[in-house]
């Protein structure tokens, strides 16, 4: 119920001080805490027991969504309600927004970043699943200065686990510029409203004459962490927006070859129907945007 | 008496409780503060079942900042066990004895094996962590079957089975006359055009309320012990806590804060914790507060539900029901709980099975056995929100073998003309059941619901209406009560008049959020003719208000306002007598005096008047010639017991439309049909039926206590114990078809309390007319799409 | 025990105190501020929202935060709603159309509300209901919730 205890909170102004705070510490005894909406959770609950707390709202430059020729560069400090409502995130990037809207509650969403979600990688998280869909890069910087770059895919691993290493902190989000007739879409499923995904999908994909000529399908709620759908993936080129079949047999695909299990909310039978179902809308939903249909929640 | 001119009953009257609490002002049990107050946390169990080997509490007692750490052994021959009188029964069963730390086992996941009193709760929580506790495992019985199994493990000490309860509800009292009843009724079954024969099972949930349990105890030695209590009980709890401590009752002072949040049921019985505070306070010279976890609320106390039926239902071809048998098993968790004890709420279950419906003959016996699992407590609904699920939906199954609508075969099968005394001896005071059926169908359309039922079927879409409804009880009377939890039925209430011409009323029961100070207000004002901003309410303090058994089994509206509005026609008769005398009006009669807008009028020479607070000032400040026989003072405390046992009805539909692709579905319409007799705030009986409503529907579709193989309570905290949300469930439209009660003075009816128990049964109903097609039939809570889907997908493959 | 100063300002007073580092903030704001009216209904999950408060203007749950994170913020809470002490719009609202019983989610419901009705001054039912999700009500099945918050819509709108 209450945080054991804790020694000592900083605020750092620069992504070095933080780093800075991080280094004097032996690792995991110092944690980074970005909105704390996934770890107060486990910090109240004694699973986690920082000896430091390093704040990074004050931390220059992690904040905001950049929309450039390069794409989309995204803070990881940038937190859900921003983009929900930030109008340019439509078409390609429309799955951002339907993560952000449904992520869950307001108050949640006014607090929780979605740098935060992906290094925390919960099992039944929503940004998870979207950055993979999205093809999104994640930009880490170490203690020296020095950056590196890998892919969503890359660095989110099972539950509660990223490449992320101790000495590490993400400082960007990129997205690939929005080609011309593509949408994505995301949308998920949970016992009660915007409740924590028990299956959630994401599809980014480009149409050429409403007929989609290529697409990245993710999913997240599972044991496994979340993962892309190959097969799917495969099935949907070709598909036209109006063949209901057609994405019925990928989303068919996608459910076949995802692993999935059963626990509280569904069993492992659900969850593939889940897939098949979530799927039929989210590539209805991404197919839209693709064509120019201003869809999604 | 005449003048009951202000029209405050059945007005709409916005509550005076209000504005303290939408501005923060309210005072609930975690706000009180006490000079010198330490904090309480417990150290609860991690097994279901297993021997305590070793607590060692040595690293916590050695903290800063902690003042006590308290075991089982430590506390086992300084406090009495339970049971004790006045929190058991008047029913034959076994009464587990339980002290409020376990001694030598622990029984479920959860149940307090040790305390720490420190500083700072946060220190608490700390020191508690630091306590070893070694556990040598025994068999973890999960469920009433295999606890009642050959062979099954004992749980309880020196008891020779798991049985803590079984009654034969229809059958009388000695074997014989049962076995000759079960024949009779057997012959009838041989004899139907159909039989229903189904096993329903209701998962275990209840009535959380957003207000965890809290205690603050304080103890001087001059005026003994006050303590204030989240309960709807402080009366009962005063008398058990004076039992158990051997504390001189007139030293204990119970205080249920005038705020609390939600009770449902799960603050009504005597619990452990409240137990080894008192005691402690008392040995260690320090307030005590203690604020207890969600999580230890949902492993410790608001599980409820939980009960297995095997039902059979004989019927003739034209839907009229023959008869009843019934098989219920309730799994009870440990037990040891005073005044519920875990089976007092499958008893009344069973008393509430046949419904409102005439059932020529039944034969219907429960047992409830130990398992090691936290005892059940009550929660609205008390124990019929399983029969009822029974009930409705086996009312649907007759319908579809019969060929008929099910809202016919309700209609027929009502009891048409009350009073009615049930199969299970339940007693129907008054009403009309059909008027309110009636009223129900014309916001229905059924005609039209088929219609669109029809058209949306070809376009592959699945609708589907459910009906459903109930009879609860309204206030429970002596003659009921006083069997069952030992404990006066009666409705009280104080009624002291100001000198300034304002009224004072202090009540025993304990509201969380009823609205009772805003109710009783409007029924004095109504029966003073002044306004309800004059009424002050006291409740829940056993220092000042007279006794009340508590909150429970919605008495408030049938005895609680009764009792007040008794006090108030006394005053009146008191204040009319001496005013006739000091007018000199001979042959003037209490009845010839009205009480209206602030006035107390000769109605004979209207010219003949005081002010109310004229009136009452003379006889509490100026107590001279006054006429023979009567003294000074205006204060008069009514006991209020209702000629016979009061109940309430109600009849609910919904329609749906059902994802037959994932089992998902959603409610597109509710309305209830209600017959509270004379409403006395109308907003408030509104808001007490959404919420029951919305409460049986979070119960069906979202709440589940679970455990898994070794007892390991999994759904202790709201991301897993799932509570409906706003967006989760429908507006539900409220509708009256009222007929006033002849027993209450001002023709009302208590209720809300049972609200809750037609709700799953309405909404399967619904489903399952929509999956006709299908041919599912639900059976079993929680109502989930993972499982809908299954059987959707088996009958699609059979098909 | 390891503690830290801070400076909040709560409801335009501005609070400067010493506080252990992990003392969460709603501990802060009822025990230090003395402001009860913001309450606490789970363990650890910070699932029920009656501990919603605004930081900044925007609604929070302050049971997920430790008070340290408030440190140089501005913070509301239900104490903070009625100016001058006249109910504001959205107060007055839930007392007429009864959108409280119990009253212990009441304050975090408002609090949210009040942010939610500058955001979307004139929300269809859905969007309220959708708004109303992070706050557990208890008694009253939110209908009378809905029809508050579409009044007050309608009077501020």
């Amino acid at each position: 119920m209450y945080p054991a205890p804790i020694d000592e909170y900083v605020r750092p102004a620069t992504v070095a001080d933080a780093l800075a705070a991080l280094g004097r510490y032996e690792e995991g005894d110092a944690v980074f805490i970005a909105g704390g909406q996934s770890l107060m959770q486990a910090v109240k609950a004694r699973l986690v027991r920082p000896r430091c707390l390093i704040d990074l709202q004050a931390v220059d430059g992690l904040s905001g969504i950049e929309v450039g020729a390069e794409g989309l560069r995204i803070g990881p400090m940038t937190r859900y309600a921003e983009i929900a409502r930030d109008a340019r995130l439509g078409g390609a990037w429309g799955a951002l927004g339907d993560a952000a809207r449904r992520v869950g509650d307001r108050q949640v969403r006014n607090r929780g970043t979605v740098g935060g979600s992906l290094c925390w990688n919960y099992v039944a998280a929503c940004m998870p699943p979207t950055a993979i869909g999205l093809g999104a890069t994640l930009e880490l910087t170490a203690a020296d200065g020095s950056t590196r770059s890998m892919a969503a895919e890359d660095f989110l691993g099972g539950p509660l686990e990223t490449a992320r290493e101790e000495n590490e902190i993400l400082t960007a989000i990129t997205i690939p510029p929005a080609g011309a007739n593509a949408g994505s879409a995301y949308k998920k499923w949970g016992l009660v409203t915007d409740a924590l995904p028990v299956i959630g999908v994401c599809i980014a994909l480009e149409a050429e004459g409403g007929r989609c000529t290529a697409a990245r399908v993710a999913v997240g709620g599972l044991a496994g962490g979340p993962q892309r759908a190959g097969a799917a993936e495969a099935a949907l080129a070709g598909v036209a927006a109006d063949d209901d079949a057609g994405i019925a047999a990928a989303m068919d695909a996608a459910a076949r070859e995802i692993e999935t299990q059963g626990d509280l909310w569904a069993d492992s039978d659900y969850r593939k129907q889940l897939i098949r179902s979530l799927g039929a809308d989210v590539a209805a939903s991404a197919f839209g945007r693709a064509a120019g249909e201003e869809a999604g929640q | 008496m005449s003048g009951t001119s202000e029209g405050w009953v059945g007005t709409e009257f916005h509550r005076k409780e209000d504005h303290r609490l939408t501005t923060g002002r309210g005072r609930f049990l975690a706000d009180l503060v006490v000079p010198g107050m330490v904090h309480i946390v417990f150290r609860r169990s991690d097994h279901a079942h297993a021997r305590i080997a070793r607590i060692d509490v040595s690293a916590a007692k050695a903290m800063p900042g902690v003042i006590a750490v308290v075991t089982g052994d430590d506390i086992k021959d300084e406090i009495l066990p339970m049971p004790q009188p006045v929190v058991q029964p008047a029913l034959p069963a076994n009464y587990p004895r339980h002290w409020p730390l376990a001694v030598g086992r622990v029984k479920w996941h959860g149940e307090p094996v040790a305390a720490v009193v420190a500083r700072d709760p946060y220190i608490a929580e700390d020191a508690a962590e630091t306590i070893e506790v070694e556990y040598d495992p025994l068999p973890y019985v999960g469920d009433p079957e295999s606890a009642l199994a050959d062979g099954a493990t004992i749980i309880h000490e020196g008891w020779e089975d798991n049985v803590i309860f079984q009654m034969d509800f229809t059958g009388g009292a000695d074997a014989d006359s049962q076995k000759a009843h079960e024949a009779e009724v057997q012959k009838v079954f041989d004899g139907a055009d159909i039989v229903i024969k189904e096993r329903f099972t209701c998962h275990r949930c209840g009535v959380t309320p957003m207000e965890t349990r809290g205690a603050l105890f304080d103890w001087d030695e001059s005026d003994g012990m006050t303590g204030w209590l989240t309960t709807q009980r402080p009366h009962i709890d005063r008398l058990a806590l004076s039992d158990i401590l051997d504390i001189p009752a007139e030293k204990l002072r119970i205080i249920a804060p005038r705020d609390q949040g939600g009770g449902f049921g799960v603050k009504a019985p005597f619990y452990r914790e409240p137990m080894l505070i008192a005691y402690l306070a008392r040995k260690l010279g320090r307030p005590i507060r203690w604020i207890e976890s969600r999580q230890e609320h949902l492993m410790a106390v608001s599980q409820e539900r939980d009960q297995i039926h095997d039902l059979e239902v004989a019927a003739s071809k034209d839907g009229t029901l023959l008869a009843i048998r019934d098989r219920g098993l309730a799994d009870c968790g440990d037990g040891c709980e005073g005044v519920y004890w875990g089976f007092l709420m499958p008893f009344l279950g069973a008393v509430e099975l046949p419904n409102a419906y005439h059932w020529p003959i039944g034969d219907i016996k429960v047992k409830v056995a130990i398992t090691n699992k936290s005892a059940l407590s009550p929660a609205r609904a008390f124990g019929e929100l399983p029969t009822r699920f029974a009930m409705e939906r086996a009312i649907d199954m007759v319908a579809r073998r019969c060929g008929m609508e099910p809202a016919d075969v309700r209609r027929k099968n009502l009891v048409a003309e009350l009073p009615y005394t049930s199969i299970t001896n339940e007693y129907f005071d008054s009403g009309d059941f059909i008027k309110v059926w009636d009223n129900l169908m014309a916001e229905a359309d059924l005609p039209g619901f088929r219609a669109r039922q029809a058209a949306a079927r070809a376009e592959g879409r699945y609708l589907g209406i459910g009906f459903g409804l109930g009879v609860e009880l309204s206030g429970v009377a002596s003659e009921l009560f006083v069997p069952m939890e030992n404990q006066p039925g009666y409705g009280a209430a104080t009624v002291r008049l100001d000198p300034r011409g304002k009224v004072l009323v202090f009540e025993g029961d304990a509201p969380g959020g009823q609205g009772h100070e805003t109710t009783v207000a409007q029924a004095v004002a109504h029966s003073f003719g002044i306004h309800p901003n004059d009424i002050i309410v006291t409740t829940g303090d056993t220092g000042t208000t007279p006794f009340g058994s508590g909150t429970v089994g919605a008495r408030a509206g049938s005895y609680f306002v009764s009792a007040a509005v008794q006090a108030c026609e006394v005053l009146k008769e008191k204040i009319a007598r001496i005013m006739a005398h000091d007018l000199e009006l001979a042959d003037a009669a209490p009845a010839d005096f009205s009480f209206a807008d602030g006035f107390v009028t000769y109605e004979k020479d209207t010219n003949i008047k005081k002010t109310f607070r004229e009136a009452v000032e003379r006889i509490i400040m100026a107590p001279i010639n006054l006429p023979a026989g009567e003294s000074g003072g205006l204060e008069h405390t009514a006991f209020f017991e209702a000629e016979k046992p009061m109940i309430a009805f109600n009849a609910d539909v919904c329609t749906v439309e059902v994802d037959i692709e994932t089992g998902q579905f959603k409610i597109l319409s509710w309305t209830t049909s209600e017959d509270v007799g004379q409403i006395i705030n109308p907003q408030i009986v509104e808001g007490q039926m959404q919420g029951a409503i919305v409460q049986g529907l979070s119960n069906t579709m979202f709440e589940e206590f679970v455990y898994d193989e070794n007892g390991q309570q999994l759904t202790a905290d709201f991301e897993t114990y799932k509570l409906a949300t706003a967006a989760d469930v429908p507006d539900i439209k409220v509708t009256h078809a009222p007929t006033p009660c002849p027993y209450t003075p001002l023709g009302s009816r208590g209720i809300g309390e049972g609200r809750p128990s037609d709700v799953p049964g309405t909404l399967c109903n619904a489903i399952c007319d929509a999956l006709e097609p299908f041919g599912i039939e639900i059976t079993e809570l929680p109502l989930r799409p993972d499982s809908l889907w299954r059987q959707i997908q088996a009958a699609r493959g059979a098909s | 025990m390891s503690t830290t100063t801070i400076t909040v300002t709560i409801n335009g007073e501005t609070i400067e105190e010493t506080v252990p580092v992990r003392m969460l903030l709603v501990d802060f704001i009822r025990e230090r501020a003395g402001l009860t009216g913001t309450h606490i209904g789970c363990t650890y999950e910070g699932v029920c929202g009656a501990c919603t408060v605004q930081l900044d203007g925007e609604a929070v749950k302050s049971c997920l935060m430790v008070a340290a994170q408030a440190d140089g913020h501005a913070i509301t809470t239900v104490e903070g709603l009625a100016e001058g002490g006249t109910l504001s719009p959205l107060q007055r609202a839930f007392n007429e159309q009864h959108a409280l019983q119990c009253g212990y989610c009441t304050p975090g419901i408002l609090m949210n509300m009040d942010e939610f009705l500058r955001e979307n001054p004139d929300p269809s039912d859905e969007e309220i209901r959708h708004g109303l999700v992070g706050n557990l009500c208890r008694c009253t099945g939110y209908a009378h919730i809905v029809d508050a918050v579409r009044q007050a819509a309608k009077e501020t709108g």
